[in-house]
C-alpha cells in the first residue's frame, strides 16, 4: 500500500502506469467489441481508459485554470468529457490515451536536448585535496580556501581554478574548451575546475572556488542563454495566450452554427498549439547546448537568430588573425648624427647598423637603443608595449629602470617620455611628422621593407632625432586562410580585416590570409565607423575580436565575438559569443551552428503550422476525427523535438 | 535562502504559471521562479516555513516530478 503511494505521488512514475494501464484497457476494449462483440463492455472499458488517463490532465487543466491559464489540457478536458458525455466512448479513450503517451515520450525526448547541460554539470568536481599543515586533507571542493595548495593527482579532475605552483602534467581541458588535445601544464600555468589531469601530480594554488570558477560561469552562461527567450518565441508565446481562449470559442461557435458536438469536439482537439509552443524553444536550446560542447558560448536566443543572420564579419588582425603573441625581432641603430647629412655623401650601406640576432647577442648600441624605447614604453599599456618591455627584461634585471619623470599616450600612434633630461618618443612614421622629426630616405626604406615583411615597424627617437627603428613581428595563424575560405563559402559576403596597424603591415598580412578588404591605421572609434558603415549597407555584421581596443567595435556589431575567453570572465559574461579556445576555426563553427538553429527553427514553426492548417481543413471537410487528429497532433509533436535534436549532431 | 529545483517534465510553457502559483502559494516561498527552456526551478524560500521536501511536494501537486539540484 505504502509502495503505491509512493508511487501515486511521484507524477512522472504515475503518469508511465497511467499509459501503460489506459493502453491495456483500450485493447482490452477493442477485444470485447470486435471478437465477443460485447459492447457493454467494450464501452465500460473505454469509459474506464478514458478517465485512467484523463484524470492527470484533467488534474493539470484544474491547476492552470487556478492561476487563469487556458491550458492545452483544458481543451483535451473538455474534448474528452464532451465525448464521454455524447456516448463516443472509443474517441475520448483514444484522445486521452494518445495525449498522455505524447506528453510521456516528449518529456523523454526533450530530456534529451538538455542533456548537454546535464554533462557540465556532472563535469563539477566531487572532492578536493588540500595541504594544511602539511597533511592531506579531503575536502569538498567549494570548502576549499582561497590561495589555499591543492593537489591534483593523476587521473583525477582539478577541483578548483588555479595556478601551478609545483609539478607536470598534461590536462584534458576539452570540457572548457573544446579542444581534444591536452594540454601541458607547468609551473605558473593555468587549470580550471573541472578539466582531467592526465598523468603528474599538480601542486594548484586555487584562486576560484566553487561558483567562482570557470566552468560554473559556463554552465550559468549556458543555462541563462537556453532561457532567454528568442524573439520568435516571445512572440509565439504571446500568440498562443490568445489563441487557445480563441480555440474554445471557435468550437463554441461551430456548435451553435452547426449542432453538431462531435465536430466542434474534434476543433478542440486539433487546436492544441502544441507543436508550434515548443518549435522555437526546442531548437534553441538544443543549438547552444551543441555549441558549449564545442567551447562555443552563445549568449541566447535572441543572439543565435543574429548569429544565423550574418552576411558580413570583421576581423581584427592583432589576436584574431594574428597569434596575438607579437615578438621583437628587429633591432636597427640608426647613425643619428649623420642623419642629417644626405645619403649620398656617406653612402647609404654605412649609414645602417642593423643585426638581425637573439636577444642575447644584440651589440651595445642596440641594447641602449631598446633601454630608451623600454623607459618610455614602461608606462603603455598599448599591446606593441610588451614585446619591447620582454625584449629588454634582459638588460633592466642588471640594471633596472629608471621612471620618466613624465609621461603622455597618444592613442593608436606612439608613447613621449622625459626622462633624464631627454624627451624619448616611440611611435609609428606618422606619428613622428606630427612630432617634427625628421626621416631619412634610408631610413624610410628600412621602415617600408619591414613592413612589407608584415611586421609592425616602430621609430624611436631621442631630442627630436630619429636614433633607430625596431620591427615586431606577430605571425599570422596557420589556420587563417582556410577559415577565410570556410567563410566565404558559407555565404558571408564581406569579410574585412580592421586595424591599428600601418596599410603596408596590415596588406602583407591579409594577403597571406586572403582578405582582400582592409582597413588599416585605425583609432578605435574608427573602428566603430567601419562597423556602422557595414551595418548601414544592410548587413548584419560580426566583429572578432579581443582586446580592450575593440571594445567598442565588439559592442556595436550585431554580434561580437571574442576569442580565447576561457580564463577572462569579461569576455565569457559579455561577449555575444565566446570563444573559449584561442581558435580561429571555432568562428565558422559557431556561425555555422547558428545558421543551422535558425533554419532548424523556421523548419519547426513551418511543421507547426501545416499540421494545424491540414488538420483544420481536414476536420472542416469532415475527413478528420477526434483521435486521428490527435494523433497527427502528437506526432507532429513529437517530429518538431526530433528535428530540434538534430542540431545535437550538427 | 535560495534552492534551484530542475524538472525534465515541463513539455509546453502552459506549465510554468501553474508550477509558480503552486510555489508561491506555500507559506515561507518568497519568490518562485521557473524556467521552461532549461527545466530550471529557482525557489527563494524559508527553510523554517518551507523546506525543500515542501517544495518538490508543491510541484508534485502541481502534477510534475522535480528534484534539488546543487548547481
Amino acid at each position: 500500500m505504502q509502495k503505491i503511494r509512493i508511487w501515486l505521488s511521484n507524477p512522472r512514475e504515475r503518469r508511465k502506469g497511467m499509459v501503460i494501464l489506459s493502453g491495456a484497457l483500450i485493447l482490452g476494449g477493442l477485444a470485447a467489441g470486435q471478437f465477443f462483440n460485447l459492447q457493454g463492455l467494450r464501452s465500460l472499458l473505454m469509459t474506464l481508459a478514458a478517465v485512467t488517463a484523463g484524470w492527470d490532465i484533467a488534474l493539470r487543466a484544474w491547476n492552470g485554470l487556478r492561476t487563469r491559464y487556458i491550458s492545452i489540457e483544458l481543451l483535451v478536458t473538455i474534448a474528452a468529457s464532451g465525448a464521454l458525455l455524447i456516448g463516443e466512448y472509443w474517441e475520448a479513450a483514444a484522445v486521452t490515451f494518445l495525449f498522455i503517451l505524447g506528453a510521456y515520450l516528449e518529456a523523454r525526448t526533450l530530456s534529451q536536448t538538455r542533456k548537454v547541460l546535464q554533462q557540465l554539470l556532472e563535469l563539477a568536481p566531487s572532492t578536493a585535496i588540500v595541504l594544511r599543515d602539511g597533511r592531506q586533507v579531503e575536502v569538498m571542493p567549494h570548502e576549499v580556501q582561497h590561495a589555499e595548495t591543492v593537489l591534483v593527482k593523476p587521473g583525477a579532475k582539478v577541483p578548483v581554478d588555479g595556478q601551478v605552483i609545483e609539478g607536470r602534467s598534461a590536462i584534458d581541458e576539452s570540457a572548457i574548451t573544446g579542444e581534444p588535445m591536452p594540454e601541458v601544464k607547468v609551473q605558473g600555468s593555468s587549470v580550471f575546475a573541472g578539466t582531467i589531469n592526465q598523468n603528474g601530480l599538480l601542486h594548484v594554488r586555487a584562486t576560484g572556488v566553487g561558483a567562482d570558477t570557470t566552468l560554473a560561469r559556463i554552465i550559468r552562461r549556458v543555462e541563462e542563454a537556453q532561457e532567454e527567450k528568442a524573439p520568435t518565441q516571445r512572440f509565439i508565446e504571446r500568440f498562443s495566450r490568445w489563441y487557445t481562449p480563441a480555440i474554445i470559442g471557435l468550437s463554441g461557435l461551430v456548435f451553435l452554427l452547426t449542432r453538431d458536438v462531435e465536430l466542434s469536439l474534434t476543433l478542440l482537439v486539433i487546436g492544441c498549439p502544441g507543436a508550434l509552443v515548443i518549435s522555437t524553444p526546442v531548437s534553441v536550446v538544443a543549438g547552444i547546448g551543441r555549441a558549449a560542447k564545442s567551447g562555443i558560448l552563445i549568449k541566447g536566443g535572441e543572439y543565435l537568430e543574429n548569429a544565423g543572420k550574418i552576411s558580413a564579419i570583421a576581423l581584427d588582425k592583432t589576436g584574431t588573425l594574428t597569434q596575438g603573441k607579437p615578438r621583437l625581432t628587429d633591432v636597427i641603430v640608426l647613425e643619428s648624427a649623420a642623419l642629417s647629412l644626405p645619403a649620398a655623401v656617406r653612402g647609404s650601406n654605412s649609414l645602417l647598423k642593423e643585426k638581425l640576432a637573439p636577444r642575447a647577442e644584440w651589440t651595445e648600441e642596440q641594447q641602449d637603443l631598446l633601454w630608451w624605447a623600454a623607459i618610455a614604453e614602461a608606462g603603455s599599456e598599448h599591446p606593441l608595449a610588451v614585446p619591447i618591455l620582454d625584449a629588454a627584461e634582459p638588460l633592466t634585471q642588471k640594471d633596472p629602470l629608471p621612471t620618466a619623470d613624465e609621461f603622455e599616450a597618444f592613442t593608436g600612434k606612439g608613447v613621449r617620455a622625459h626622462c633624464q633630461g631627454s624627451e624619448i618618443l616611440v611611435g609609428s612614421q606618422t606619428f613622428m611628422a606630427e612630432m617634427e622629426v625628421l626621416l631619412g630616405e634610408a631610413v624610410l626604406e628600412r621602415l617600408a621593407r619591414l613592413k612589407e615583411d608584415g611586421k609592425t615597424a616602430v621609430v624611436v627617437a631621442r631630442d627630436g632625432m630619429a636614433t633607430g627603428v625596431l620591427g615586431i613581428s606577430d605571425p599570422m595563424r596557420s589556420a587563417a586562410p582556410q577559415v577565410i575560405e570556410r567563410l566565404r563559402k558559407m555565404g558571408i559576403e564581406r569579410i574585412a580585416m580592421l586595424t591599428g596597424d600601418d596599410p603596408t603591415t596590415a596588406n602583407a598580412i591579409a594577403r597571406e590570409a586572403g582578405i582582400e578588404e582592409v582597413y588599416a591605421g585605425l583609432l578605435p572609434e574608427e573602428k566603430l565607423d567601419v562597423i556602422r558603415q557595414l551595418q548601414d549597407q544592410g548587413h548584419v555584421v560580426a566583429m572578432t575580436g579581443d582586446g580592450i581596443n575593440d571594445a567598442p567595435a565588439l559592442a556595436a556589431a550585431d554580434i561580437g565575438v571574442a576569442m580565447g575567453a576561457a580564463g577572462t570572465d569579461i569576455a565569457i559574461e559579455t561577449a555575444d559569443i565566446a570563444l573559449m579556445a584561442d581558435d580561429l576555426n571555432k568562428i565558422p563553427e559557431a556561425i555555422h551552428i547558428s545558421k543551422a538553429t535558425l533554419k532548424n527553427i523556421r523548419q519547426n514553426v513551418a511543421i507547426a503550422l501545416a499540421t494545424v492548417s491540414a488538420l483544420l481543413i481536414g476536420v472542416l471537410l469532415g475527413e478528420v476525427h477526434m483521435a486521428g487528429g490527435m494523433l497527427v497532433h502528437e506526432a507532429s509533436v513529437l517530429v518538431v523535438i526530433l528535428n530540434g535534436m538534430r542540431l545535437l549532431r550538427a | 535562502m535560495k534552492t534551484l529545483l530542475r524538472s525534465q517534465e515541463l513539455t509546453c510553457p502552459s506549465c510554468v504559471a501553474k508550477i509558480e502559483k503552486a510555489l508561491k502559494s506555500l507559506d515561507g516561498v518568497q519568490e518562485a521562479k521557473v524556467h521552461f527552456n532549461t527545466g530550471r526551478i529557482e525557489v527563494e524560500h524559508d527553510v523554517q516555513d518551507a523546506s525543500d521536501e515542501d517544495l518538490v511536494k508543491a510541484v508534485r501537486s502541481a502534477g510534475y516530478e522535480a528534484h534539488v539540484s546543487a548547481f
